[in-house]
């Protein structure tokens, strides 16, 4: 399923993606500057499949996901994949397609929206990830949200000459920092 | 691949699943003691829709199945995801169930042995990996003695029986597996030692 519309700080917002979302993702994943760590860069998707995709994934019923965009244009994807409703888990991915935009704290607000309505509107208990260890600005962006190291998964990828580890992490709703918790969950208006 | 080959173990045989099979794995899946000890690969179901899922893993790519069996009846099964694409050469092992009636008789023991010989003696893959219930003494025992080692912990994963439960995340490396089991655990002699 599509996750809502979440407005954040910093002209980041998550809301449900369109079917330019998913042309957008597809080319992405194509490009040399942001698959060094998210591979493999082929694909079974073509324009034609790409609206197969957006109906298996609003129709699905473990994901929860969105796109994100900044300054009110498409340039990444966050979600909840492999949801366990009983033990209500999942595992959590975020990936900035727009390499000119890197570190500009974009994917640091994605992760605070993603995690607050994880924990104040799915009622889950947990969420994991697995993100390339050299990859600090990602791993980073998860700590700032509550995100703890559990482990780390050797050699997980080869790139020019280097094997590169994983970090392995996970956070549950009381390690979220309750000052950081976004509009609309921290307004007094809001009927908690 | 898919639907696996046989692979013999001292005591038991991993061999390829058959019809025959799926009413004990019916019969496993909604067992307590399973669904409580791991994963369970798919729901309990009526025949005809467990004879769909054996045709659909005759399909698989890259995930192989097995069923173990010790004198001619069926005790368990096991299922594996072979090969990456990324990292080096690898197994996942999915699931590994023994029948609960046949607990404490040493037959997963047996055939985890066999299947890692497999894995490492027959297809030189360079590592397998796995997830464990923090609480399953038992399978963290035999994964301890072929030589696994813990690369991760997740806290409160799996919820059941009333409570979360951890999950120990394993691996084992090729190394480990020359250091511990190459000498003994060969499926073939070398060529020429017998003349």
């Amino acid at each position: 399923m599509f996750g809502p519309r979440i407005v954040g700080d910093n002209d980041v917002e998550l809301r449900p993606p369109v079917l330019e979302d998913y042309h957008l993702f597809r080319t992405w994943g194509m490009q040399p500057e942001v698959t060094r760590f998210w591979g493999p860069r082929f694909t079974r998707e073509t324009p034609a499949t790409a609206e197969e995709r957006l109906k298996k994934d609003l129709e699905g019923q473990n994901l929860v996901f969105w796109s994100i965009a900044y300054k009110g244009e498409t340039v990444g994807l966050t979600g909840i994949f492999d949801i366990s409703w009983t033990s209500r888990d999942g595992e959590t991915g975020i990936f900035i397609g727009r390499h000119d935009l890197h570190g500009k704290g974009i994917a640091s607000e994605a992760v605070r929206l993603r995690m607050a309505f994880i924990w104040n509107e799915l009622r889950f208990h947990r969420a994991h990830n697995w993100i390339a260890l050299a990859n600090r600005g990602s791993w980073r962006a998860n700590q700032k949200s509550g995100y703890s190291q559990m482990g780390t998964f050797p050699r997980s990828w080869f790139r020019s000459g280097e094997w590169f580890d994983e970090w392995l992490g996970e956070a549950f709703p009381g390690t979220f920092p309750a000052d950081r918790l976004p509009s609309p969950w921290r307004d007094e208006e809001h009927p908690k | 691949m898919a639907l696996g080959g046989v692979v013999r173990g001292k005591r038991t045989t991993l061999r390829t699943p058959v019809e025959d099979d799926l009413a004990a794995y019916s019969r496993w899946m909604a067992d307590l003691r399973v669904r409580r000890a791991g994963a369970i690969w798919h729901e309990p179901a009526m025949p005809a829709t467990w004879k769909e899922r054996l045709k659909e893993q005759a399909k698989e790519q890259r995930v192989v199945l097995w069923s173990i069996e010790t004198d001619g009846r069926v005790i368990g099964l096991a299922r594996a995801q072979l090969g990456n694409i990324e990292s080096p050469p690898g197994a996942h092992l999915q699931h590994f169930i023994i029948d609960p009636e046949e607990w404490r008789k040493g037959y997963g023991w047996d055939a985890a042995l066999a299947l890692h010989r497999y894995f490492f003696d027959y297809l030189d893959l360079q590592r397998c990996g796995l997830e464990l219930r923090a609480d399953n003494a038992a399978a963290l025992r035999i994964a301890e003695k072929l030589g696994y080692t813990e690369f991760g912990r997740g806290h409160e994963v799996h919820y059941r029986d009333g409570a979360y439960v951890d999950e120990s995340w394993l691996l084992m490396q090729r190394t480990m597996w020359n250091e511990r089991w190459a000498e003994s655990e060969r499926e073939y002699v070398p060529i020429g030692a017998g003349r």
